[in-house]
Protein backbone atom coordinates (compact mmCIF):
# COMPACT_ATOMS: atom_id res chain seq x y z
CA UNK A 1 0.00 0.00 0.00
CA UNK A 2 1.12 3.58 -1.05
CA UNK A 3 2.52 5.53 2.42
CA UNK A 4 0.75 8.53 1.45
CA UNK A 5 -3.05 6.29 1.97
CA UNK A 6 -1.18 6.53 5.41
CA UNK A 7 -0.68 10.28 5.78
CA UNK A 8 -3.76 11.26 4.53
CA UNK A 9 -5.62 9.04 7.31
CA UNK A 10 -3.06 11.05 9.30
CA UNK A 11 -4.53 14.05 8.40
CA UNK A 12 -8.77 13.07 8.14
CA UNK A 13 -8.04 11.96 12.06
CA UNK A 14 -5.97 14.71 12.87
CA UNK A 15 -9.07 16.99 11.37
CA UNK A 16 -11.48 14.66 12.65
CA UNK A 17 -10.10 14.88 16.16
CA UNK A 18 -10.31 18.55 16.87
CA UNK A 19 -13.71 19.09 15.39
CA UNK A 20 -14.91 16.69 18.39
CA UNK A 21 -12.08 18.54 20.38
CA UNK A 22 -14.05 21.91 19.44
CA UNK A 23 -17.35 20.83 20.49
CA UNK A 24 -16.37 19.87 23.79
CA UNK A 25 -14.97 23.05 24.01
CA UNK A 26 -18.13 25.22 22.65
CA UNK A 27 -20.32 22.82 25.11
CA UNK A 28 -18.61 23.87 28.43
CA UNK A 29 -18.77 27.18 27.13
CA UNK A 30 -22.35 27.26 26.73
CA UNK A 31 -22.59 25.57 30.28
CA UNK A 32 -20.68 28.05 31.81
CA UNK A 33 -22.87 31.29 30.21
CA UNK A 34 -26.07 29.40 31.05
CA UNK A 35 -25.03 29.04 35.14
CA UNK B 1 0.62 35.65 -2.48
CA UNK B 2 -2.86 36.72 -2.72
CA UNK B 3 -5.20 39.92 -1.06
CA UNK B 4 -7.41 37.38 0.62
CA UNK B 5 -4.78 35.60 2.23
CA UNK B 6 -3.17 38.77 3.86
CA UNK B 7 -6.57 39.34 5.48
CA UNK B 8 -6.75 36.03 7.10
CA UNK B 9 -3.51 36.94 8.73
CA UNK B 10 -4.57 40.70 9.51
CA UNK B 11 -7.84 38.86 10.71
CA UNK B 12 -6.39 36.23 12.86
CA UNK B 13 -4.53 39.22 14.61
CA UNK B 14 -7.46 41.31 15.18
CA UNK B 15 -9.13 37.84 17.29
CA UNK B 16 -6.72 38.28 19.53
CA UNK B 17 -6.98 41.98 20.16
CA UNK B 18 -10.76 41.22 20.80
CA UNK B 19 -9.69 38.17 23.10
CA UNK B 20 -7.73 40.26 25.17
CA UNK B 21 -10.28 43.16 24.93
CA UNK B 22 -13.23 40.83 26.34
CA UNK B 23 -11.89 38.19 28.47
CA UNK B 24 -10.81 41.14 31.15
CA UNK B 25 -14.53 40.82 32.15
CA UNK B 26 -13.54 37.32 33.19
CA UNK B 27 -10.76 38.42 35.87
CA UNK B 28 -11.77 39.18 39.28
CA UNK B 29 -8.53 38.55 40.95
CA UNK B 30 -5.11 37.07 41.30
CA UNK B 31 -6.19 33.69 40.52
CA UNK B 32 -7.89 34.41 37.68
CA UNK B 33 -5.40 36.70 36.20
CA UNK B 34 -2.64 33.75 36.73
CA UNK B 35 -4.27 30.29 36.38
CA UNK B 36 -7.81 31.34 34.90
CA UNK B 37 -9.49 30.71 38.36
CA UNK B 38 -7.88 26.97 38.47
CA UNK B 39 -11.03 26.21 36.29
CA UNK B 40 -9.32 24.77 32.95
CA UNK B 41 -11.60 22.09 31.36
CA UNK B 42 -10.24 18.70 29.57
CA UNK B 43 -10.60 20.80 26.04
CA UNK B 44 -8.93 23.98 26.93
CA UNK B 45 -6.16 22.21 28.31
CA UNK B 46 -5.43 19.81 25.69
CA UNK B 47 -6.10 22.61 23.40
CA UNK B 48 -3.58 25.14 25.18
CA UNK B 49 -1.05 22.39 26.15
CA UNK B 50 -0.81 21.40 22.73
CA UNK B 51 -0.67 24.74 21.25
CA UNK B 52 1.97 25.76 23.72
CA UNK B 53 3.88 22.94 23.50
CA UNK B 54 4.91 23.09 19.99
CA UNK B 55 6.62 26.77 19.14
CA UNK B 56 9.77 25.30 17.30
CA UNK B 57 7.37 24.73 14.24
CA UNK B 58 10.52 26.32 12.01
CA UNK B 59 13.29 24.49 13.41
CA UNK B 60 11.08 21.09 12.86
CA UNK B 61 10.98 22.50 9.14
CA UNK B 62 14.31 22.87 9.25
CA UNK B 63 14.94 19.35 10.70
CA UNK B 64 12.57 17.45 8.28
CA UNK B 65 14.17 18.91 5.75
CA UNK B 66 17.55 18.61 6.58
CA UNK B 67 17.39 15.19 8.52
CA UNK B 68 14.13 13.31 7.08
CA UNK B 69 12.57 10.51 8.66
CA UNK B 70 14.45 10.65 11.96
CA UNK B 71 13.30 14.32 12.82
CA UNK B 72 10.13 12.53 14.34
CA UNK B 73 12.51 10.16 16.17
CA UNK B 74 14.11 13.12 17.77
CA UNK B 75 11.39 15.60 17.57
CA UNK B 76 8.17 13.15 18.59
CA UNK B 77 9.21 9.97 19.77
CA UNK B 78 11.36 10.35 22.66
CA UNK B 79 9.04 13.37 24.24
CA UNK B 80 5.91 10.85 24.14
CA UNK B 81 7.88 8.89 26.71
CA UNK B 82 8.42 11.17 29.08
CA UNK B 83 5.08 12.94 28.51
CA UNK B 84 3.66 9.53 29.46
CA UNK B 85 5.48 9.76 32.66
CA UNK B 86 4.62 12.99 33.27
CA UNK B 87 1.12 12.41 32.86
CA UNK B 88 1.30 8.94 35.04
CA UNK B 89 3.48 9.91 37.91
CA UNK B 90 3.76 14.01 37.95
CA UNK B 91 0.85 15.09 36.49
CA UNK B 92 -1.59 14.89 39.72
CA UNK B 93 1.18 15.59 42.44
CA UNK B 94 1.22 18.79 40.71
CA UNK B 95 -2.42 19.40 40.70
CA UNK B 96 -2.79 18.04 44.04
CA UNK B 97 -0.09 20.85 45.44
CA UNK B 98 -2.29 23.93 44.68
CA UNK B 99 0.62 26.19 43.94
CA UNK B 100 1.25 28.69 40.67
CA UNK B 101 4.92 27.62 39.78
CA UNK B 102 7.58 25.65 39.89
CA UNK B 103 10.07 27.72 41.94
CA UNK B 104 6.75 27.52 44.77
CA UNK B 105 7.60 23.86 44.08
CA UNK B 106 11.07 24.49 44.83
CA UNK B 107 10.95 26.11 47.99
CA UNK B 108 7.70 23.92 49.02
CA UNK B 109 10.76 20.62 48.82
CA UNK B 110 13.97 23.06 50.19
CA UNK B 111 13.51 26.74 50.95
CA UNK B 112 13.29 29.81 49.64
CA UNK B 113 17.07 30.48 47.95
CA UNK B 114 15.97 27.48 46.35
CA UNK B 115 13.31 29.49 44.90
CA UNK B 116 14.85 32.43 44.08
CA UNK B 117 17.29 30.68 42.08
CA UNK B 118 14.71 28.43 40.43
CA UNK B 119 13.01 31.98 39.79
CA UNK B 120 15.96 33.50 38.08
CA UNK B 121 16.42 30.00 35.82
CA UNK B 122 13.20 29.84 34.88
CA UNK B 123 13.17 33.04 33.59
CA UNK B 124 15.80 31.94 31.39
CA UNK B 125 14.19 28.60 30.48
CA UNK B 126 10.58 30.58 29.25
CA UNK B 127 12.33 33.34 27.20
CA UNK B 128 9.96 34.20 24.18
CA UNK B 129 12.97 34.92 22.44
CA UNK B 130 13.21 32.06 20.38
CA UNK B 131 9.45 32.37 19.32
CA UNK B 132 9.65 36.17 18.47
CA UNK B 133 12.57 35.88 16.33
CA UNK B 134 10.43 32.49 14.69
CA UNK B 135 7.82 34.86 13.94
CA UNK B 136 10.20 37.74 13.23
CA UNK B 137 11.48 35.47 10.15
CA UNK B 138 8.07 34.95 8.95
CA UNK B 139 7.09 38.47 8.45
CA UNK B 140 10.48 39.28 6.89
CA UNK B 141 10.10 35.71 4.50
CA UNK B 142 6.33 37.27 3.63
CA UNK B 143 6.10 40.92 3.56
CA UNK B 144 9.86 42.04 3.05
CA UNK B 145 10.10 44.08 6.20
CA UNK B 146 12.97 44.71 8.15
CA UNK B 147 13.37 42.27 11.05
CA UNK B 148 13.54 44.45 13.90
CA UNK B 149 10.27 46.10 12.74
CA UNK B 150 8.33 42.61 12.61
CA UNK B 151 9.71 42.15 16.37
CA UNK B 152 8.59 45.21 17.69
CA UNK B 153 5.37 44.39 15.88
CA UNK B 154 4.85 40.87 17.05
CA UNK B 155 5.91 42.38 20.73
CA UNK B 156 2.90 44.81 20.61
CA UNK B 157 0.35 42.53 20.04
CA UNK B 158 1.34 40.09 22.42
CA UNK B 159 2.36 42.60 25.29
CA UNK B 160 -1.77 43.76 24.72
CA UNK B 161 -3.50 40.70 24.83
CA UNK B 162 -1.05 39.13 27.50
CA UNK B 163 -1.63 41.77 29.86
CA UNK B 164 -4.93 42.72 29.64
CA UNK B 165 -6.27 39.47 29.30
CA UNK B 166 -4.06 37.55 31.89
CA UNK B 167 -4.17 33.74 31.77
CA UNK B 168 -7.63 33.32 30.23
CA UNK B 169 -6.14 35.71 27.47
CA UNK B 170 -3.56 33.36 27.05
CA UNK B 171 -5.61 29.90 27.20
CA UNK B 172 -8.88 31.35 25.10
CA UNK B 173 -6.39 32.43 21.96
CA UNK B 174 -4.70 29.22 22.22
CA UNK B 175 -7.64 27.48 21.17
CA UNK B 176 -7.97 29.33 18.28
CA UNK B 177 -4.34 29.22 17.06
CA UNK B 178 -4.81 24.88 18.15
CA UNK B 179 -7.29 25.13 15.87
CA UNK B 180 -5.55 26.74 13.28
CA UNK B 181 -2.43 24.91 13.58
CA UNK B 182 -4.05 21.15 13.44
CA UNK B 183 -6.05 22.53 10.21
CA UNK B 184 -3.61 24.23 8.58
CA UNK B 185 -1.32 20.89 8.33
CA UNK B 186 -3.96 18.60 7.98
CA UNK B 187 -4.72 20.36 4.53
CA UNK B 188 -1.01 20.75 2.99
CA UNK B 189 -0.22 17.60 2.65
CA UNK B 190 -3.12 16.16 0.98
CA UNK B 191 -2.47 18.53 -1.50
CA UNK B 192 1.28 17.65 -1.36
CA UNK B 193 0.24 14.27 -2.42
CA UNK B 194 -1.80 15.42 -5.28
CA UNK B 195 0.66 17.55 -6.67
CA UNK B 196 3.67 15.80 -6.31
CA UNK B 197 2.50 12.00 -6.06
CA UNK B 198 2.98 9.58 -3.34
CA UNK B 199 5.60 7.77 -1.52
CA UNK B 200 7.22 6.29 -4.82
CA UNK B 201 7.50 10.35 -5.90
CA UNK B 202 9.30 10.54 -2.47
CA UNK B 203 12.06 7.57 -3.16
CA UNK B 204 12.84 8.60 -5.90
CA UNK B 205 13.61 12.35 -5.74
CA UNK B 206 15.50 11.44 -2.58
CA UNK B 207 17.41 8.28 -3.92
CA UNK B 208 19.54 10.89 -6.07
CA UNK B 209 23.18 11.01 -4.28
CA UNK B 210 23.81 14.56 -5.39
CA UNK B 211 24.27 16.73 -1.75
CA UNK B 212 21.59 19.58 -1.07
CA UNK B 213 22.84 23.48 0.03
CA UNK B 214 25.90 21.58 0.30
CA UNK B 215 25.54 19.44 2.97
CA UNK B 216 22.71 17.40 3.63
CA UNK B 217 22.11 13.73 1.80
CA UNK B 218 18.99 12.88 1.55
CA UNK B 219 19.90 9.00 0.13
CA UNK B 220 18.44 8.43 3.94
CA UNK B 221 15.59 10.34 4.46
CA UNK B 222 13.12 7.81 4.75
CA UNK B 223 14.82 5.35 7.16
CA UNK B 224 14.40 5.74 10.86
CA UNK B 225 17.92 6.66 11.73
CA UNK B 226 18.94 8.85 8.80
CA UNK B 227 22.73 9.53 8.12
CA UNK B 228 22.65 10.20 11.80
CA UNK B 229 24.93 8.68 14.68
CA UNK B 230 23.53 7.27 17.63
CA UNK B 231 25.20 9.24 20.06
CA UNK B 232 23.60 12.46 17.75
CA UNK B 233 20.33 10.76 18.33
CA UNK B 234 19.89 10.07 21.92
CA UNK B 235 21.14 13.49 22.46
CA UNK B 236 17.63 14.38 21.85
CA UNK B 237 16.43 12.00 24.54
CA UNK B 238 18.03 13.89 26.96
CA UNK B 239 16.91 17.03 25.87
CA UNK B 240 13.53 15.49 26.00
CA UNK B 241 13.85 15.41 29.74
CA UNK B 242 13.28 19.39 29.43
CA UNK B 243 9.28 18.62 30.02
CA UNK B 244 9.66 17.52 33.45
CA UNK B 245 10.97 21.59 33.80
CA UNK B 246 8.96 22.62 31.81
CA UNK B 247 7.05 25.82 33.92
CA UNK B 248 4.03 25.76 30.57
CA UNK B 249 3.36 22.11 31.63
CA UNK B 250 3.24 22.71 35.57
CA UNK B 251 1.65 26.12 34.73
CA UNK B 252 -1.34 23.99 32.84
CA UNK B 253 -1.91 21.26 36.16
CA UNK B 254 -2.16 23.66 38.74
CA UNK B 255 -4.89 25.84 36.53
CA UNK B 256 -7.26 22.02 35.73
CA UNK B 257 -10.53 22.19 37.01
CA UNK B 258 -10.36 18.94 38.99
CA UNK B 259 -7.50 16.00 39.66
CA UNK B 260 -8.32 13.90 37.10
CA UNK B 261 -7.71 16.36 34.18
CA UNK B 262 -3.98 16.58 33.62
CA UNK B 263 -3.39 13.05 33.54
CA UNK B 264 -6.46 12.27 31.00
CA UNK B 265 -5.07 15.89 29.23
CA UNK B 266 -1.97 14.96 28.52
CA UNK B 267 -2.41 11.76 26.87
CA UNK B 268 -5.29 13.29 24.93
CA UNK B 269 -2.23 15.19 23.91
CA UNK B 270 0.14 12.55 22.93
CA UNK B 271 -2.21 11.75 20.82
CA UNK B 272 -2.67 14.69 19.13
CA UNK B 273 1.22 15.42 19.18
CA UNK B 274 1.51 11.90 17.54
CA UNK B 275 -1.16 12.90 14.66
CA UNK B 276 0.87 16.17 14.20
CA UNK B 277 4.46 15.73 14.16
CA UNK B 278 3.97 13.16 11.38
CA UNK B 279 2.20 15.78 9.07
CA UNK B 280 5.08 18.40 10.06
CA UNK B 281 7.70 15.83 9.51
CA UNK B 282 6.53 14.43 6.05
CA UNK B 283 5.40 18.13 5.12
CA UNK B 284 9.55 19.06 5.42
CA UNK B 285 10.26 15.70 3.66
CA UNK B 286 8.09 16.95 0.56
CA UNK B 287 9.97 19.87 0.32
CA UNK B 288 13.46 18.57 0.12
CA UNK B 289 11.79 16.02 -2.17
CA UNK B 290 10.48 18.81 -4.35
CA UNK B 291 13.42 20.83 -4.07
CA UNK B 292 15.58 17.71 -5.41
CA UNK B 293 13.30 16.91 -8.37
CA UNK B 294 13.63 20.46 -9.21
CA UNK B 295 9.66 21.45 -8.70
CA UNK B 296 10.20 24.06 -5.37
CA UNK B 297 13.03 26.74 -4.58
CA UNK B 298 13.57 26.81 -1.13
CA UNK B 299 15.81 29.95 0.08
CA UNK B 300 17.09 27.74 3.87
CA UNK B 301 16.24 24.59 5.14
CA UNK B 302 14.89 27.03 7.90
CA UNK B 303 12.28 28.23 5.83
CA UNK B 304 11.37 25.52 4.08
CA UNK B 305 7.42 25.12 5.23
CA UNK B 306 7.19 29.01 4.17
CA UNK B 307 8.54 28.17 0.42
CA UNK B 308 6.18 24.84 0.02
CA UNK B 309 3.20 26.32 0.88
CA UNK B 310 3.41 29.72 -1.06
CA UNK B 311 4.46 27.49 -3.68
CA UNK B 312 1.68 24.98 -3.63
CA UNK B 313 -1.27 26.01 -1.77
CA UNK B 314 -4.25 27.96 -3.40
CA UNK B 315 -5.67 31.09 -2.04
CA UNK B 316 -7.58 30.77 0.90
CA UNK B 317 -5.48 27.61 2.25
CA UNK B 318 -2.71 29.37 2.21
CA UNK B 319 -3.77 31.98 4.16
CA UNK B 320 -5.30 29.50 7.02
CA UNK B 321 -1.63 27.36 6.72
CA UNK B 322 0.10 30.42 6.89
CA UNK B 323 -2.32 32.07 9.78
CA UNK B 324 -2.13 27.95 11.78
CA UNK B 325 2.45 28.32 11.35
CA UNK B 326 1.76 32.10 12.69
CA UNK B 327 -0.44 30.84 15.39
CA UNK B 328 1.56 27.52 16.44
CA UNK B 329 4.58 30.11 17.42
CA UNK B 330 2.02 33.02 18.65
CA UNK B 331 0.62 30.05 21.63
CA UNK B 332 3.93 29.35 22.43
CA UNK B 333 5.53 32.95 22.98
CA UNK B 334 2.61 34.23 24.58
CA UNK B 335 2.31 31.59 27.51
CA UNK B 336 5.63 31.90 27.57
CA UNK B 337 5.93 35.99 28.14
CA UNK B 338 3.11 35.47 31.19
CA UNK B 339 5.01 32.68 33.00
CA UNK B 340 8.30 34.92 32.75
CA UNK B 341 5.82 37.81 34.29
CA UNK B 342 5.21 35.53 37.07
CA UNK B 343 8.38 35.01 37.66
CA UNK B 344 8.91 38.05 38.45
CA UNK B 345 6.03 38.95 40.10
CA UNK B 346 4.96 36.10 41.89
CA UNK B 347 8.26 33.87 42.69
CA UNK B 348 10.45 36.84 43.64
CA UNK B 349 8.37 40.33 44.19
CA UNK B 350 5.42 38.38 46.67
CA UNK B 351 7.31 35.71 47.61
CA UNK B 352 10.82 37.49 48.28
CA UNK B 353 10.88 41.27 48.19
CA UNK B 354 7.02 42.15 49.44
CA UNK B 355 5.44 39.14 51.48
CA UNK B 356 2.40 41.49 52.19
CA UNK B 357 1.83 43.09 48.97
CA UNK B 358 -1.76 43.01 47.64
CA UNK B 359 -3.17 40.74 44.52
CA UNK B 360 -3.44 44.64 42.76
CA UNK B 361 0.19 45.08 43.18
CA UNK B 362 1.19 41.58 41.98
CA UNK B 363 -1.14 42.08 38.89
CA UNK B 364 0.27 45.41 38.46
CA UNK B 365 4.16 43.79 38.81
CA UNK B 366 3.10 41.11 36.31
CA UNK B 367 1.37 43.65 33.53
CA UNK B 368 5.36 45.18 34.13
CA UNK B 369 6.90 41.52 34.01
CA UNK B 370 5.34 41.14 31.06
CA UNK B 371 6.71 44.10 29.36
CA UNK B 372 10.41 42.76 30.83
CA UNK B 373 9.99 39.33 29.38
CA UNK B 374 9.34 40.49 25.70
CA UNK B 375 11.91 43.44 25.99
CA UNK B 376 14.65 40.51 27.25
CA UNK B 377 13.31 38.17 24.08
CA UNK B 378 13.61 41.11 21.65
CA UNK B 379 17.24 41.69 22.46
CA UNK B 380 18.20 38.07 22.85
CA UNK B 381 16.48 37.86 19.03
CA UNK B 382 18.74 40.32 17.51
CA UNK B 383 21.72 39.59 19.44
CA UNK B 384 21.68 35.58 18.74
CA UNK B 385 19.83 36.25 15.11
CA UNK B 386 19.39 32.23 15.66
CA UNK B 387 16.35 29.88 16.47
CA UNK B 388 18.20 26.97 16.80
CA UNK B 389 21.20 28.52 18.74
CA UNK B 390 18.82 30.11 21.39
CA UNK B 391 17.22 26.38 22.49
CA UNK B 392 20.38 24.98 22.60
CA UNK B 393 22.09 26.73 24.77
CA UNK B 394 18.86 27.56 27.18
CA UNK B 395 17.72 24.47 27.47
CA UNK B 396 21.42 23.05 28.02
CA UNK B 397 22.00 25.30 30.37
CA UNK B 398 17.95 25.60 32.29
CA UNK B 399 17.85 21.84 31.88
CA UNK B 400 21.13 21.21 33.73
CA UNK B 401 19.92 23.27 36.73
CA UNK B 402 16.58 22.62 37.20
CA UNK B 403 16.01 18.91 36.57
CA UNK B 404 17.68 17.17 39.28
CA UNK B 405 16.45 19.04 42.36
CA UNK B 406 12.75 19.16 40.65
CA UNK B 407 13.14 15.05 40.38
CA UNK B 408 14.68 14.50 43.91
CA UNK B 409 12.08 16.58 45.49
CA UNK B 410 8.80 14.53 44.02
CA UNK B 411 10.24 11.27 44.25
CA UNK B 412 13.03 11.48 47.03
CA UNK B 413 10.80 10.43 50.16
CA UNK B 414 14.37 10.19 52.32
CA UNK B 415 15.62 13.68 54.05
CA UNK B 416 16.36 16.45 51.61
CA UNK B 417 19.24 19.53 52.29
CA UNK B 418 18.30 22.76 50.79
CA UNK B 419 21.85 22.91 50.54
CA UNK B 420 22.16 20.22 48.23
CA UNK B 421 19.45 21.80 46.08
CA UNK B 422 21.22 25.19 46.09
CA UNK B 423 24.71 23.76 45.03
CA UNK B 424 23.36 21.61 42.51
CA UNK B 425 21.98 24.23 40.65
CA UNK B 426 24.69 26.39 40.65
CA UNK B 427 27.50 23.55 39.89
CA UNK B 428 24.84 22.12 37.08
CA UNK B 429 24.37 25.27 35.18
CA UNK B 430 28.32 26.89 35.46
CA UNK B 431 29.45 23.63 34.30
CA UNK B 432 27.34 23.78 31.14
CA UNK B 433 28.34 27.02 30.85
CA UNK B 434 31.70 26.51 31.41
CA UNK B 435 31.00 23.49 28.56
CA UNK B 436 29.45 26.01 25.93
CA UNK B 437 32.18 29.08 26.60
CA UNK B 438 35.09 26.43 25.96
CA UNK B 439 33.75 24.87 23.01
CA UNK B 440 33.35 28.63 21.27
CA UNK B 441 36.47 29.56 22.82
CA UNK B 442 37.77 26.59 20.24
CA UNK B 443 35.56 26.68 17.84
CA UNK B 444 36.24 25.72 13.89
CA UNK B 445 34.47 26.93 10.94
CA UNK B 446 31.76 28.52 13.23
CA UNK B 447 30.93 25.69 14.82
CA UNK B 448 31.93 24.73 18.41
CA UNK B 449 34.14 22.09 19.12
CA UNK B 450 33.76 20.43 22.76
CA UNK B 451 35.51 18.57 24.70
CA UNK B 452 36.00 15.17 23.72
CA UNK B 453 32.80 15.98 21.51
CA UNK B 454 30.67 16.11 24.54
CA UNK B 455 27.13 18.00 24.06
CA UNK B 456 27.38 20.27 27.36
CA UNK B 457 24.20 19.19 28.55
CA UNK B 458 25.82 15.80 29.55
CA UNK B 459 28.26 17.01 32.11
CA UNK B 460 25.82 19.45 33.27
CA UNK B 461 23.47 17.18 34.22
CA UNK B 462 26.37 14.85 35.65
CA UNK B 463 28.24 17.42 37.87
CA UNK B 464 24.33 18.64 38.82
CA UNK B 465 23.52 14.98 39.81
CA UNK B 466 26.64 14.44 41.46
CA UNK B 467 27.04 17.54 43.45
CA UNK B 468 22.81 17.14 44.64
CA UNK B 469 23.60 13.22 45.87
CA UNK B 470 27.35 13.72 48.02
CA UNK B 471 25.86 17.48 49.60
CA UNK B 472 22.64 15.87 50.83
CA UNK B 473 24.25 12.71 52.40
CA UNK B 474 27.13 14.95 53.96
CA UNK B 475 24.44 17.73 55.10
CA UNK B 476 21.36 16.10 55.97
CA UNK B 477 23.82 13.94 58.26
CA UNK B 478 24.83 17.30 60.12
CA UNK B 479 21.20 18.45 60.07
CA UNK B 480 20.27 15.22 62.50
Amino acid sequence: MDLAYLLIADAIALIIATIILTIYFLKDIIKEKKK
Amino acid sequence: MHLVDYSIIVLYFAILFVIGYYVKRKIKGLEDYFLAGRRLTLPIFVATLVSTWYGGILGVGEMSFSYGFVNWIINGFFWYFVYLFFALFLANKIKRSNLYTIPDQLERFYDNKSRFLGAIFNFIMVSPAPYILSLGIIFNFLFGLELWITLVLVAIVMIFYTIRGGFVGVVYTDVIQFVLMMVGFALIIPIAINTYGGFDFLQSSLSNPQLVFTYIDTTKHLTLTGTQTTQWILIWGFIAFWTLADPGFYQRCYAAKDDKIPKKGILISIGFWLLFDILTTFTGIYAIAAYQAGLLDVQSPLTSFLSISVALLPPVILGIFLTGLIATIMSTADSFTFLGAMNISHDLYKKIFRKKATDKQVIAVTKIGIIISVAFAVFLSLLFKSVVDMWYYIGSIGISAMIVPIIFGFFYKGKKSPMASILSMIFGSSTALIWVIHGFLNSSGGWPVYIEGIEPLYPGLLTSLLVFVIVNIIHTRRMK
